[in-house]
């Protein structure tokens, strides 16, 4: 990480002429500019260029073994054509429509409740934390474990409570998307968790002494002090959360493979099938537009609110 | 003008740099003796006695050459291949573990060109050689060639009281593997009649094979009744379901060599596994093989197979050797390093069969083996096939877990493959 010093303060200097003041004022731009280059070389080598690479790459037929051939819409016409792009989409939508009400829930309760003294305050809040950073692959197969629709303890204990027919989870087209939806909640929610008490602690706590002492109870304190004081750590949240979700491919991958047959088949794995495992780069370049789009669309408008909330 | 100098300099040097490294010789010199070090992809290297046997032979005649394999997990070596021949790859042999990566790699251009090569070999020997051809090229060479039978475990059988199943018909398979779902091994685990994996050729390839359907047409009515079957023993407790073996990413291997299931279809690659598992003694299972059920009794026997092969990497650093090691694994020596081991090789002769020594010695393990059986092939090779295998897999999972009748199942399977890719 680079650190920035101070500029060094500047003694009073006579009046320039114009052609000076220019190059003068030129020096501290590319002073800035030689801070970013490193970092910014980085992002346009890897990511800018690969970006653009790969929205050229969507109007083009590139397989790896063959030369470049300019296509047009076909990939598109293809992909709009292929009933297995418009189950992803809706399987990734469907992911995301869970995932990120779920986890934002379930996260800010979580901050709510150990942002306090407690006894082993520093225990339950890594204990939350330890899901975000365990293996993905130990992660999806306990759940599995978990999931089992015959000796599983979920359908066990749902038994136990009197639930005569239990959902047969990964194996069930219809309980498939839920059971992947819970297992990465679980997983994700740590992490949001922490930067929700970074957005708590940042709150003054005389706001919330003064609401007491004019009598507001524990939901008016929240609904007016805590909810709009989190309100940019909120935003940050929800669009890391879209982002996340939106582009989700491991949990999918290694706890069902997109099956039973195509239930949780989400976009990032079409791109990958089609691109890997198929060799049609071209498609996979255009679904990954697709994609993007989509992504870049709810950001967008997750922006466009925050800064008419902002306004009012 | 006073900058020009140094720039021209570094042109200069840089231009010189290249033109050195355009004009070195080609490093494949006829040096024979030259310490070489060859790159082959291979698969769970302690589960497949196979690789290590044929590298160990090879190295023992070419002493100048060591043999670095490549080891990838077999659950995952058709996309790890894949995405390494992507990436650029110079892995210089690679095993093609079944026909339908062969074709797709073939397809892609990523394999060298063998036809010459394979115009040398003696091929009337090597079984299961047409699937690589691809209008009249070949890419691959192969050294093992397997089909599926019926393994079924003599213990399980002689404690039911139950005949070992000598040339069954499915009807008879599906009553002995609800007979023999009783009882749990010493460890507790429940036994169950038959397993059949999750692969799709469980079901479909063994509908092909003896019905005469074909995988790639986009008509699957063939493949009912044996789903019937599948899905009756499942229903029925005789076969562990589909759901849980999925979710649950069961081995097949442990399923038989614990003894939790009495019979198994799989293919003759596993009898190199369950001889390796009783000599290291993880298993005590008391394994036979018969043929794999028909569908009406007294015919010929028809089951489907799949060899694996040897190809050479497009891209590869050592494609001398490389063509040397594939001469070597897919003639006699090889096949005979590969019958003592218990793996059916592609290369038959009077020498190698002398040397598999790998069969139980009961008569009905031997029948199996050498009778005169169709041996279909597991799925037909085209440009389509990746895609229609990526179809029916995912209906097969659906129908197997329940999801779908079979009949919807099959239907949307055709029209999926008519409407999509055909």
């Amino acid at each position: 990480m680079t650190v920035t010093t101070e500029p060094a303060l500047r003694t009073r200097r006579p009046p320039e002429p114009a052609a000076r003041t220019r190059r003068r004022s030129l020096r501290p731009t590319l002073v800035g500019w030689s801070f970013i280059l490193p970092n910014f070389l980085g992002f346009a080598l890897l990511t800018l260029v690969p970006m653009v690479f790969g929205l050229a790459l969507s109007f083009m037929d590139w397989s790896p073994w063959g030369d470049p051939e300019w296509v047009g819409f076909e990939n598109f016409e293809r992909m709009l054509r292929n009933s297995t792009f418009w189950i992803a989409l809706w399987n990734t939508t469907y992911y995301a429509a869970g995932h990120i009400p779920l986890t934002m829930a379930v996260s800010l309760g979580l901050a709510l409740l150990l942002n306090r003294t407690l006894a082993g305050l520093g225990f339950f809040r890594t204990a939350f934390f330890l899901p975000y950073v365990t293996s993905l692959v130990a992660v999806a197969v306990v759940w599995n474990m978990l999931f089992n629709p015959t000796s599983g303890p979920v359908n066990q204990f749902l038994q136990f409570a009197g639930v005569t027919d239990p959902p047969g989870w990964t194996s069930s087209t219809a309980w498939a998307m839920p059971a992947v939806i819970v297992a990465s909640v679980w997983r994700d929610m740590g992490y949001y968790m922490v930067l929700f008490l970074a957005g708590l602690q940042t709150i003054p706590t005389e706001l919330y002494e003064a609401a007491r002492v004019d009598g507001a109870n524990a939901w008016q304190r929240f609904r007016n002090i805590t909810l709009p004081g989190l309100r940019p750590t909120t935003f940050f949240v929800l669009i890391m959360c879209t982002v996340a979700s939106f582009k989700v491919f491991d949990l999918i991958v290694v706890m069902t493979d997109g099956g039973p047959g195509r239930a949780t088949k989400v976009l990032s794995q079409l791109i990958y099938e089609e691109g890997i495992r198929e060799g049609r780069f071209g498609l996979a370049s255009a679904i990954s537009l697709v994609l993007f789009l989509l992504v870049a669309g709810f950001t967008v408008i997750q922006f466009l609110l925050q800064r008419r909330q902002e306004d009012r | 003008m006073k900058r020009y100098p140094s720039a021209l300099a570094a042109i200069a040097a840089a231009s010189a740099v290249a033109l050195a490294g355009c004009s070195s010789p080609a490093s494949e010199t006829a040096d024979p003796s030259a310490p070489v070090t060859l790159t082959v992809s291979a698969w769970n290297l302690d589960k497949t006695p196979e690789f290590n046997a044929l590298f160990e032979a090879f190295e023992a005649a070419h002493p100048n050459v060591t043999i670095q394999p490549v080891e990838i997990l077999a659950d995952d070596y058709p996309e790890k291949v894949a995405t390494m021949l992507a990436g650029g790859d110079t892995t210089d042999v690679l095993t093609m573990k079944n026909v339908i990566d062969y074709a797709r790699y073939a397809n892609r251009g990523q394999l060298l060109d063998l036809t010459d090569f394979v115009a040398e070999l003696p091929t009337d020997k090597i079984a299961g050689l047409e699937p690589f051809d691809i209008d009249g090229k070949y890419a691959a060479v192969p050294y093992r060639q397997d089909f599926w039978v019926l393994y079924y475990n003599k213990a399980l059988f002689d404690a039911a009281g139950l005949p070992h199943p000598d040339h069954l018909t499915w009807a008879q398979y599906g009553e002995l593997a609800k007979k023999l779902t009783s009882g749990t091994t010493p460890d507790g685990q429940q036994v169950y009649g038959t397993y059949h994996h999750i692969w799709r050729s469980v079901v479909q390839a063994i509908a092909a094979a003896q019905t005469g359907g074909d995988q790639l047409s986009g008509d699957y009515g063939f493949m009912k009744d044996q789903y019937s079957l599948a899905l009756d023993l499942q229903n029925a407790g005789a076969a562990l379901d589909f759901g849980t073996a999925k979710t649950q990413k069961v081995n097949y291997r442990s399923m038989f060599e614990t003894g939790q299931t009495a019979m198994m279809p799989m293919g003759t690659w596993y009898i190199a596994g369950i001889k390796a598992a009783i000599e290291g003694g993880t298993s005590s299972v008391q394994w036979g093989m018969a043929p794999m059920p028909q569908i009406s009794a007294g015919g010929e026997t028809a089951t489907f197979g799949s060899p694996t092969a040897f190809a050479v990497n497009e891209n590869a650093k050592n494609v001398e050797m490389a063509k040397e090691f594939i001469r070597f694994a897919t003639g006699e020596e090889g096949a005979k390093v590969l019958a003592g081991i218990g793996v059916v090789p592609a290369y038959s002769s009077d020498a190698v069969t002398a040397a598999f020594t790998a069969l139980p010695g009961d008569e009905l393990s031997k029948t199996t083996f050498t009778e005169n059986k169709k041996v279909v092939l597991e799925m037909p090779v085209s440009e389509v096939t990746s895609d229609i295998d990526t179809i029916l897999n995912e209906e097969h999972e659906l129908i197997m877990a329940g999801q779908k009748s079979i009949d919807d199942g099959i239907r949307d399977a055709g029209e999926r493959v008519k409407n999509e890719v055909l």
